[in-house]
């Protein structure tokens, strides 16, 4: 894919840096360090291969967890959960939407359960409502006439690449300094302390050479690759979870079936449409991660026993992301701060200080880890300033989720500052796109599709990549070479999560297409 | 009320079969969903895009025939096509006709920037066929999201531009509302002004092909009078507006020969009597209508057209469960890569007929004595990477009415 005209990337070329704190990762944590940090005053530099979100962050259910899911089989992950359901609802409302979550009963789920599961959200402090059947069916008639019951409790859903991006934002904002693709390529080490990092632009090649006393790994399931430059190893057993988009929103509500936690058992209603999944199949090599259709049959066959419209409903897209699992059998020489995320020192556990790894969590818990990221940090630094994440809102926290007010907007006739719809499915007009064309740091399509919703809406971008590369050609953004290469490699890069879900309403869909960029346009 | 002649299916293939009996003299009803890919996608008459440039169709495709034994263009060979393209050009006399630019396929360019091949050129795109970039400038209008003159300029390498128009601007636009727009004379005055003003010394001017629904030529030639220069249609994302052209001839011809044309219609069931189709039933919530005839064309197109479906794992013809000829297992139907490589499998896959578009049933026997098939919806022609798509439902859909009549 053809990179954009430099002028819009906002990194200049750095070559010799130096700071107190390296971040690898450009993922929820990575940025919520690089903004922890920043509320401290403490400086630090994030690096990021790709661009934001470009692995797990982006890549999950969208799932605003209230701990209930992990209630029964873990307190103490459930109380760090709706602990920072609380937090991120008050800091970063703009990203999130409270649609209350449904844990539902059918005929032969345990009802011994589902009272163990009450009464351990009592224990937790998670506001569990039981609901009649009728009354389920009433708030949500998606919802399987069979049920018997549910409990109603505080899920909801977040857009993970909003408030990323927000995180990075602000942490810019407050003098940290984030540098998207660039990898890191070498850990720089002397007299068993970190150093600093060496690093590459993925794109142009330009070596950066970063000196930090610190270096924090966060980059996920990448852990281990990070920590083989300096000759370690964390052993993460990687799991990858595979998921669906619906063309439709099915549901109001997040929906788990009431029983202990499997594949396929999770319903997230996401703006104008729903995400269903997941699994877990442990893979070996990252690289490589595809969906394959029959974990798609599963998925289907199990979230149809909570909602039976998802067998006659159209799919758009499978996605998969890895987990990182840390196996705490050998924890011993690991600081396990919790069972849900782990952090490890690695100037303890290796003799390699101002190393540190953070890995394990979910995008709920982003905040904590970074919170106790940086708290170890100022220990080693020997400065004592308190965390202020928990407490201060991130930039667009005072513009809360609108779907309502959206679609009015875009219900009157004249654009006004709009200018024309792009995108239909998600209501995006050229406006929105000239803004984040503005804000910079954009080096390829993909950058621009992580800060915006188009595309990602019911027809994936068929439609509107088309309208979006007339507008980026218009600002002269499209580079030198040929145009079509840039929309070929999104339609490749669409093919990916596309190809594994065709079958039944969506070959229509895919007729369609095929017709318009093999056909008509006979690329 | 009894029919010679039922036509299920109102894209170009069931238009022309309906065409091609009402000129016989038959009576004939012609019911429809939608117009299928006819008003989405077609601009040209692509007849086999997929021959080597410069191949005059006469020769090269008789040859390419020979190698494909299966194709439905097979079934009539080379003189078949060619009368049923004659047929077709028939209904469009000039000024907006359709021909060939020469011996064989013309490129010509897309709103994406593309070029694409196609055998017989409305007379709107016939200046594109030799297209000087230098001298060449596409316009859009500001505002117009289904085509960015820049955009396509830039795969042409040419110049492109987007025409300020105050009357049109802070709203969105589609392409049937400046259709219809183009055909009034205070805006298209507006237009011209705006091209001429924009000039550098072009002669050619690339317009996206929303040059009026009645009157496409004229429209044209009042632009080229009004800015100097040669001016020419340009495909863009759908709805096309040169295919609603065609539609609307079709339609018109239709009526006036006496068809009745119900569109919005799906067919729910074919009736049928021992070895013969008898009637169609027409759901119409809560009233069931059922139409009788003595012969009937399937023309139901492909999965958007509903003349295929599938579930997860199989596909099958919905009204007739009529046999198809391969059955995929789901992995192999689509590709890894969507643009590169080998086509996609499940493209292939469709109806199986005898030589004369008898759909045949499992045994290799006509599965029913009146009953042909016309379009994409048959078997061993994969259109898109062809690009064949008007060829195959023109010359289908003739030959598929020919035959019925004749028995």
């Amino acid at each position: 894919m053809l990179r954009l005209d430099a002028r819009y990337f906002a990194g200049s070329p750095f070559v010799h840096l130096k700071t107190e704190v390296i971040i690898i990762g450009g993922g929820s944590t990575g940025t919520g360090i690089a903004r922890d940090l920043a509320l401290r005053e403490i400086p630090s530099i994030l690096l990021e291969k790709g661009d934001f979100t470009s692995g797990a962050s982006g890549r999950n259910h969208g799932l605003l967890h209230s701990g209930a899911r992990y209630v029964v089989s873990d307190r103490e992950a459930a109380r760090e959960c709706i602990t920072e359901n609380r937090i991120l609802k008050a800091i970063a409302p703009h990203c999130i939407e409270a649609t209350g979550g449904f844990f539902v009963s059918l005929p032969e789920d345990s009802l011994y359960w589902r009272d163990q599961f009450i009464r351990s959200c009592m224990d937790v402090g998670i506001e569990a409502e039981p609901l009649q059947r009728d009354d389920v069916l009433q708030r949500d008639p998606a919802i399987n006439p069979d049920l018997v019951a549910a409990v109603r409790v505080p899920d909801g859903a977040v857009d993970p690449f909003l408030l990323v991006i927000e995180n990075a934002r602000d942490a810019e904002r407050n003098g940290a300094k984030c540098l998207t693709h660039v990898e890191v390529t070498e850990l720089l080490a002397a007299g068993g302390r970190i150093r600093g990092v060496m690093a590459r632009d993925t794109i142009t090649g330009e070596p950066h050479d970063i000196e930090a006393p610190f270096v924090v790994n966060a980059t996920g399931a990448w852990a281990d690759h990070i920590l083989k430059l300096a000759g370690l190893h964390l052993g993460l057993i990687l799991s990858k979870g595979s998921m669906l988009i619906t063309n439709r929103r099915l549901c109001r509500h997040v929906i788990n079936r009431c029983r202990p936690p499997g594949d396929g058992d999770i319903i997230v209603p996401n703006e104008t449409v729903s995400i269903l999944g997941t699994t877990s199949v442990t893979i070996d090599d990252i690289g490589r991660i595809e969906v394959t259709p029959p974990e798609v049959s599963r998925l289907i066959e199990a979230a149809s026993h909570l909602i039976p419209a998802v067998k006659t409903t159209r799919f758009i897209r499978a996605y998969a992301g890895v987990r990182p699992l840390f196996q705490f059998a050998d924890a011993a020489d690991g600081r396990a701060v919790s069972r849900e995320f782990v952090l490890v020192d690695h100037g303890a556990r290796d003799g390699l200080s101002g190393l540190i790894t953070i890995t394990g969590g979910k995008l709920i818990t982003y905040r904590l880890m970074a919170e106790k990221v940086c708290d170890l940090l100022c220990g080693k630094m020997g400065v004592r300033v308190d965390c202020k994440t928990a407490v201060t809102p991130l930039p667009g926290a005072e513009r809360p989720f609108d779907l309502s007010g959206r679609l009015k907007e875009f219900g009157d006739v004249p654009l006004q500052g709009r200018g024309e719809t792009l995108c239909d499915c998600e209501l995006i007009g050229r406006g929105e796109i000239e803004g984040i064309l503005r804000q910079g740091r954009l080096r390829n399509l993909q950058d621009i599709l992580h800060r915006t919703r188009l595309a990602k809406g019911t027809c994936q971008g068929a439609f509107c990549v088309y309208r979006l590369l007339g507008v980026l050609q218009e600002q002269g953004l499209t580079g030198g070479g040929e145009p079509h290469e840039i929309l070929k490699g999104f339609l490749e890069e669409r093919w990916k999560g596309v190809r594994p879900i065709l079958g039944g309403l969506s070959l229509r869909e895919e007729e369609l297409i095929e017709s318009i960029y093999r056909g008509l346009f006979n690329l | 009320m009894r029919y010679d002649l039922i036509v299920i299916g109102m894209g170009l293939s069931g238009l022309m079969s309906a065409k091609t009996a009402v000129d016989a003299g038959a009576k004939v009803l012609v019911v429809g969903k939608g117009t299928g890919g006819l008003c989405l996608f077609t601009s040209g008459i692509d007849v086999m895009g997929a021959l080597p440039a410069g191949a005059a169709m006469g020769e090269a495709l008789p040859r390419w025939i020979e190698r494909h034994p299966d194709h439905p263009y097979a079934k009539m060979g080379w003189e078949g096509v060619r009368e049923a393209l004659e047929a077709f050009a028939e209904l469009f006399p000039p000024p907006y006709g359709f021909a060939p630019e020469g011996e064989g396929n013309c490129l010509l360019p897309t709103g994406a920037g593309t070029t694409r091949p196609t055998y017989l050129v409305p007379a709107t795109m016939r200046s594109a066929c030799r297209l000087e970039k230098e001298r060449t400038l596409l316009v859009g209008f500001q505002g117009f999201r289904d085509f960015y003159a820049e955009y396509a300029a830039a795969g042409l390498k040419c110049r492109g531009e987007n025409l300020a128009i105050p009357e049109i601007a802070g709203r969105n636009n589609s392409a049937t509302s400046l259709a219809r727009l183009l055909e009034d004379l205070p805006f298209r005055e507006q237009v011209a002004a705006e091209i001429v003003r924009r000039l550098r010394g072009e002669t050619h001017v690339g317009f996206p092909a929303l040059l009026g629904f009645r009157n496409p030529m004229e429209i044209l030639k009042d632009l080229e009078d009004r800015t100097g220069t040669a001016i020419f249609e340009i495909p863009i994302l759908p709805p096309s507006v040169p295919g609603m052209r065609i539609f609307r001839r079709f339609r018109q011809h239709l009526i006036a020969r006496g068809a009745t044309f119900l569109l919005g219609s799906p067919v729910s069931r074919i009736l049928r009597n021992g070895p013969s189709c008898t009637a169609v039933e027409i759901l119409h919530p809560p009233v069931t209508q059922v139409y009788e005839a003595d012969r009937f064309v399937l023309a139901t197109g492909r999965f958007m057209g509903g003349g295929l479906c599938a579930d997860e794992e199989t596909m099958r013809e919905p009204l007739l469960g009529l046999p198809l000829s391969a059955s995929l297992p789901r992995e192999h139907w689509f590709e890894r890569s969507f643009l590169e490589g080998r086509e996609h499998a499940i493209h292939g896959v469709g109806v199986v007929t005898d030589g004369d578009l008898r759909p045949l049933d499992g045994a290799g026997r006509p599965y029913a004595a009146n009953l042909w098939i016309a379009g994409t919806l048959l078997a061993h022609q994969r259109w898109i990477d062809e690009k064949s798509r008007e060829g195959i439902e023109i010359a289908t859909g003739y030959r598929a009415a020919r035959k019925a009549l004749a028995s």
